[in-house]
């Protein structure tokens, strides 16, 4: 029982302190945006006067036009000329919005107006979304081999390595090739091929696009004037397909090495599942998945098997 | 295998033998080696199938969005134009330009979340407190609806090292609010079990029921009634109110369309409300979603099991057949050789007992057969004749033997 008490003791107190970190995050938001977006309402206000001041205009013909403008422009229709005469619903671009959908980005920038357009996201999001995580998962255990237990090894028997200095080291490695490899560079081109973006703005997508948080307030490919468009947008969604599979091989490998030094055991955090024996086996089936899946469905997140967000969907 | 010591007779037997000793050595050293090759290989293939699975879902969606949405695009965009065309008509002393420049503006505004239409004045803001901890909370929870988001280099430097942290707390916290509705959960699946083993049900269909229950009462409680509260508050339809909750609790979250995002007045309590609404909705998502790839796990396992056996059996009946076929062969070039040597030593018997020398090799039998027909049949008219006086055919006949006789006798032997 004592166990018990001290799971719901545990989760309370992580319930306030993530409580309060949204508080603070709040607040230094509140902070930093609040005064560009007061100088931002009060320009528009001027705009919107000396428009009405020049012109034969009155003012509720005027937010009418705006709202029906607004409006087409929420479903990504703009009315200025130079908006691209390609639609946002041509096979490239209905290609990326299903990667969205299904690697639960969700960007938003092109969002399905119809009523059974949303029926259908709904039906296949509900089995797209698990159906990625299989795929990454499964890539991931794959590349774990590869990439971890091979050079792990290695540096243990060439250098001669403790295993614990090891595995930090190499995941301090594997960290830096990451964040250059799919941050740094990707900005790089990202920057160079979208004029209105700096480099700022570059990582800043690719942290967004990689986290899945997908706020939409960049998406590459929406400049009217892109050549390429296609192969563009089919491109960043390669990019985000295998930028994903390196955060979840990230964040595995991580755990492994929390697991390791103990860290997960200081904090009463879920442990790693068993690696070799359960590495071992093919993904797809293991000799005892019947027996066990309803017995996950009637415990479906089992404390040992999860430690964060991204692992849960395993 | 270690060189082979020319002074070890174990050796130069080995040496004398090289084909099968090799084959020894492979048969024992590697079968676990080659097993696991094998599964590695196939492991493989199993995740590029997944994914060749995978590109096809996408690509297959892909085609129905862009035949549901395009027609809506264009009506759409068609409105638009004429709404455009119309406006600068009845008002003359507008251009062009300038219009084009307002509607730049405006946009880049609305993007900044800043609404021109309306008074402007007593507009409440998109970054005070509550809003700011609503857009914290979907950053965290990588929802990410875009509705507001960052626009100053500080803010976006500061949203990238919050997620950071943050992601990974939110992580924590959802295993362990999921680990106590598992526990709520197990309980009251031991509560239902306790009831049903009072009326003989079966262990699988108990678990099966309680999966049923679990998903039912989790839509009621997380989906279907937030839906209904969401189309009351904020006006949507049935279908967009069922949209938003599906897309917020898969972390998707498109912003077209966001609980306490628009311009009605919401109760103090409305926000915080949502906001946990979410998280332990996000746990209940996460189960569904888990639940779900087991069964695309269960599912591809036994499509794998049974193509593996139909593999299996046809391997079976492959190496049923050729081992027949090889049995099969065998004993026929076995009885052919065995007749051939049969029938060779009798005619080699015969001829040193004839003195008969270059009698022709092949199937003596065969040769013998048509003379002795032929003799009968000339026999036969003179028989009458002959058997009056039988004794005479004997003695007529007798003394040197005809060659036919010679063959009767030899066919009889």
């Amino acid at each position: 029982m004592s166990s018990w008490y001290k799971s719901w003791i545990l989760l309370t107190g992580f319930i306030l302190f993530y409580v309060a970190y949204l508080l603070f995050g709040a607040f230094v938001f509140s902070t930093i945006e609040r005064p560009v977006e007061d100088k931002l309402k009060r320009d528009i206000q001027v705009l919107k006067e000396e428009f009405l001041n020049q012109s034969c205009v009155n003012a509720t013909s005027l937010e009418n036009f705006l709202e029906r403008v607004l409006q087409a422009n929420k479903y990504g229709i703009s009315i200025l000329p130079n908006s691209s005469a390609s639609s946002n619903w041509d096979l490239a671009s209905s290609l990326f919005f299903a990667n969205t959908l299904v690697t639960t980005v969700g960007y938003g920038h092109t969002t399905p107006l119809s009523d059974t357009g949303k029926a259908f996201s709904i039906f296949y999001a509900l089995l797209g979304v698990p159906f990625t995580m299989l795929v990454l998962t499964a890539c991931v255990q794959r590349l774990m081999h590869l990439v971890t237990y091979g050079p792990i090894s290695m540096c243990r028997q060439k250098i001669g390595l403790e295993p614990l200095a090891a595995t930090a080291v190499h995941f301090a490695i594997l960290l830096l090739v990451v964040v250059l490899g799919f941050f740094v560079v990707p900005a790089v081109v990202f920057s160079y091929i979208e004029d209105t973006w700096s480099f700022l703005d570059s990582i800043y997508f690719c942290f967004i696009t990689l986290c899945t948080i997908g706020l939409g307030d960049y998406v590459p490919g929406e400049n009217p004037g892109q050549n390429f468009r296609s192969l563009y947008k089919i491109s960043v969604m390669v990019y985000l397909f295998v930028g994903l599979m390196m955060m979840y091989l990230i964040l595995r490998a991580f755990h492994r090495m929390a697991d390791l030094h103990g860290l997960t055991s200081f904090f009463q955090l879920p442990h790693c599942d068993e690696d070799i024996e359960e590495d071992k086996e093919p993904i797809i089936e293991a000799g005892h998945e019947d027996q066990h899946e309803a017995e996950d469905s009637a415990k479906p997140l089992d404390p040992a098997s999860q430690t964060s967000y991204n692992t849960i969907n395993r | 295998m270690a060189a082979p010591n020319l002074l070890d007779p174990k050796s130069a037997t080995h040496n004398s033998k090289p084909c099968l000793s090799f084959s020894a050595k492979s048969i024992t050293l590697s079968p676990r080696e080659e097993c696991q090759a094998i599964a590695t290989v196939m492991k493989w293939k199993t995740v590029l199938a997944i994914f060749l699975l995978v590109v096809l879902y996408l690509v297959v969606g892909a085609a129905v969005f862009r035949a549901l949405e395009q027609p809506h695009e264009s009506a759409q965009r068609l409105a638009i134009l004429n709404q455009k065309l119309e406006f600068l008509s009845t008002h003359t002393c507008v251009n062009h330009s300038h219009l084009e420049e307002l509607v730049k503006q405006v946009v880049s505004a609305i993007r900044s979340g800043v609404n021109p239409a309306g008074t402007l004045t007593n507009h409440s803001s998109l970054w005070d407190l509550s809003s700011s901890f609503f857009f914290a909370g979907t950053v965290i929870t990588t929802i990410g609806f875009g509705n507001i988001s960052p626009h100053t280099e500080g803010g976006r430097i500061f949203c990238i090292i919050y997620a950071l942290l943050g992601i990974p707390l939110f992580g924590f916290l959802l295993a362990g609010v999921g680990d106590q509705l598992g526990t709520i959960f197990g309980k009251a699946t031991a509560r239902v079990e306790k009831m049903f083993v009072q009326w003989d049900v079966s262990q699988t269909k108990i678990r099966v029921i309680s999966t049923v229950l679990f998903i039912l009462f989790g839509c009621l409680l997380f989906v279907a009634l937030p839906a209904a509260i969401f189309k009351h508050i904020e006006g949507w339809s049935a279908l967009e109110s069922l949209y938003f909750v599906v897309i917020t609790l898969t972390t998707i979250g498109f912003g077209d369309f966001v609980a306490g995002g628009s311009e009605i007045e919401y109760l103090d309590y409305y926000k915080p409300v949502v906001w946990f609404w979410i998280l332990v909705g996000l746990a209940y998502f996460a189960a569904v979603l888990s639940m779900i790839g087991d069964w695309l796990r269960v599912i591809s396992k036994k499509t794998k099991e049974e193509v593996g056996e139909i593999r299996a059996h046809a391997a079976e009946w492959t190496a049923n057949v050729s081992a027949e076929f090889k049995e099969t062969r065998r004993r026929l070039s076995v009885e052919v050789y065995d007749k051939f040597q049969r029938a060779a030593s009798i005619k080699r018997k015969l001829s040193t007992d004839l003195g008969l020398n270059s009698t022709p090799e092949l199937t003596p039998p065969k040769r013998i057969l048509p003379v002795n027909f032929t003799d009968e049949r000339e026999r036969e008219p003179m028989f009458p004749y002959m058997t009056k006086n039988g004794s005479i055919f004997q003695n007529g006949l007798g003394g040197e033997p005809r060659r036919g006789d010679v063959a009767i006798i030899e066919y009889l032997k």
